[in-house]
């Protein structure tokens, strides 16, 4: 007799169902085919004084068409777990749904909750088994980032980000991802390195921001990431992880920033 | 010996006693609805008996542990897969017991020559929407029975019988401390009858009616397990944030109640 392990994919292998091997038979369409895949931008997510800010725009494309723009990119998966998914939507969204439902159904089998190693190799398994799709331009770069209530209120707020293979990567003060990445990157080393003070000292108003402020430069040059849209009032997804767990920023306090710090009047 | 239906019925009674022997002496558990969900009380000795099988749906069990087990992880399994597969929408508390415990519990209750399965569950299920509850309880044999605003489960049908009536009918715009109370008390009935069936197995219909145990009493019967054991509070609450609604209370919390309750004395 074996113990049972918790392991919710194997569960629903039992039950017909495998991820990797999804019969979508994307894998198996040649290159020259030219599929215009729906995908998503630009993420970012950063250390601040009371835990992590994480955040993404609302835009997913398909080639030059945008597809939709009110796509959420920040999605959590548990009480102190958020991932950010850059890059196909169809995978992003079902890596996500399965994690949560992993970290539940260990959480629920075992009665105690999966630990922060175990959720997190969990995350590179399902990238791992992706890489296929990956290959054929359906792939996703999350970054997932989590409150480590164990840690207390110092250091209990991380951020990792994995490649298309799944290796894992933890970094230190910030991370970002997507087609838009490139444009803020840089930006988030100066603000740590040069800036009035370093990011992981920010309180909750500047991290929001510089959030802002870097989503709105990377919409500026990368067409595939969405800026915020006035008429139709659409601002990024913005959730922060701290020892009270998961919060919303609400569109009010998004706009308020926004207007005050982010928004530029010429006189 | 089975092909004579007198010696199958005899098997079954025989194995109705054994079951009900073993599971005389389980600690009650009692369930109601308060103002922001649904809460289960039990007093147990060390081992766990109330669970979160899906966002909205809990069990307590009394009985064996890994007959609870066994079917506990059934139920969890059953509805993880439904709801990955489906919708958390499509799990819902008629189809987990209907379709699947109660059948397998019935199946294994007749299989005379198997090892009968130990154990009596109550589940809940939490209609988020409209905050209300439903409970329903499934016997060792494979019965259920259902009720839209209170569940117990104790040794016996009588010790049951006498719970309801102390439960009689709370509102469900109770507090939780008071809901909390209510069901401790309610389980302190519940094992004094218990604790007497021990000492003396015959009760006339007048007897069962008549619960008639001061206050004191009932807190003194609380100390004392408390001593041996630890107070279990579960609750599936609305007002949570995570999609699940289902969370244990911490030992702080509920020592915090007690002595609330005891104030109030």
């Amino acid at each position: 007799m074996t113990m049972p392990s918790g392991d919710f994919l194997d569960l629903l292998k039992k039950h017909g169902y495998d991820f990797h091997s999804d019969p979508s038979g994307l894998e198996y369409v040649p290159k020259t085919a030219h599929l215009e895949l729906t995908e998503g931008t630009t993420i970012v997510a950063v250390r601040y004084k009371d835990g992590v800010m994480i955040a993404g725009d609302r835009r997913a494309t398909a080639g030059n068409t945008v597809m939709y723009d009110r796509a959420d990119k920040v999605l959590e998966l548990d009480e102190y777990s958020v991932i950010a998914v850059a890059g196909s939507p169809a995978i992003a969204y079902e890596i996500a749904r399965t994690l949560e439902h992993s970290f539940q159904y260990f959480r629920r089998s075992q009665l105690q909750e999966l630990s922060l190693e175990g959720k997190l190799r969990m995350l590179s398994r399902l990238i791992r088994e992706n890489f296929p799709m990956a290959m054929q331009g359906a792939g996703v770069i999350p970054i997932l980032a989590v409150y480590d209530p164990q840690s207390g209120d110092d250091g209990g707020g991380k951020i990792f980000f994995y490649d298309a293979l799944g290796a894992q990567f933890e970094v230190s003060d910030f991370a970002t991802s997507g087609s838009g990445s490139v444009w803020i990157k840089g930006v988030l080393f100066h603000l740590n390195r040069w800036g009035k003070i370093p990011l992981a000292d920010m309180n909750e108003n500047q991290a929001i921001i510089n959030i802002m402020k870097l989503l709105e430069t990377a919409a500026e040059y990368d067409a595939a990431t969405g800026g915020y849209n006035s008429r139709s009032s659409i601002f990024p997804t913005i959730k922060k992880i701290t020892s009270d767990g998961i919060a919303d920023l609400q569109t009010e306090k998004l706009r308020q920033v926004y207007e005050k710090s982010v928004e530029v009047k010429l006189a | 010996m089975l092909d004579e239906p007198y010696r199958y019925l005899e098997a079954v009674s025989n194995r109705r006693d054994y079951v009900e022997d073993q599971l005389r002496q389980g600690s009650p558990i009692v369930s109601l609805q308060y103002d922001n969900g649904i809460l289960l009380l039990t007093v147990g000795r060390g081992q766990r008996k109330i669970y979160e099988i899906h966002n909205h749906i809990a069990l307590a069990a009394i009985g064996h542990t890994a007959d609870i087990e066994r079917l506990r992880l059934l139920a969890t399994d059953a509805a993880s897969v439904q709801g990955f597969q489906s919708s958390v929408d499509d799990v819902t508390l008629h189809r987990l017991t209907n379709f699947l415990l109660a059948p397998t519990v019935k199946k294994e209750f007749e299989a005379v020559f198997s090892s009968p399965i130990i154990a009596k569950m109550l589940l809940v299920e939490l209609d988020g929407g409209q905050c209300k509850g439903q409970f329903m309880s499934l016997n060792y044999d494979g019965t259920t029975q259902v009720d839209q605003r209170i569940g117990v489960l104790a040794g016996n049908e009588e010790i049951e019988s006498i719970m309801r009536t102390h439960l009689s009918a709370p509102s469900q715009n109770i507090s939780l401390q008071v809901a909390f109370e209510l069901a401790l008390e309610t389980w302190a009935v519940g094992r004094y009858r218990s604790l007497q069936d021990d000492d003396d197995n015959q009760h006339d219909e007048a007897d069962i009616d008549r619960v008639a145990i001061e206050k004191q009493q009932l807190l003194e019967i609380v100390q004392e397990a408390r001593e041996q054991g630890e107070i279990e509070v579960g609750v599936l609450d609305v007002s949570r944030r995570s999609k699940s609604k289902f969370r244990l209370l911490s030992a702080e919390e509920t020592d915090a109640m007690v002595e609330c309750a005891r104030e109030k004395l």
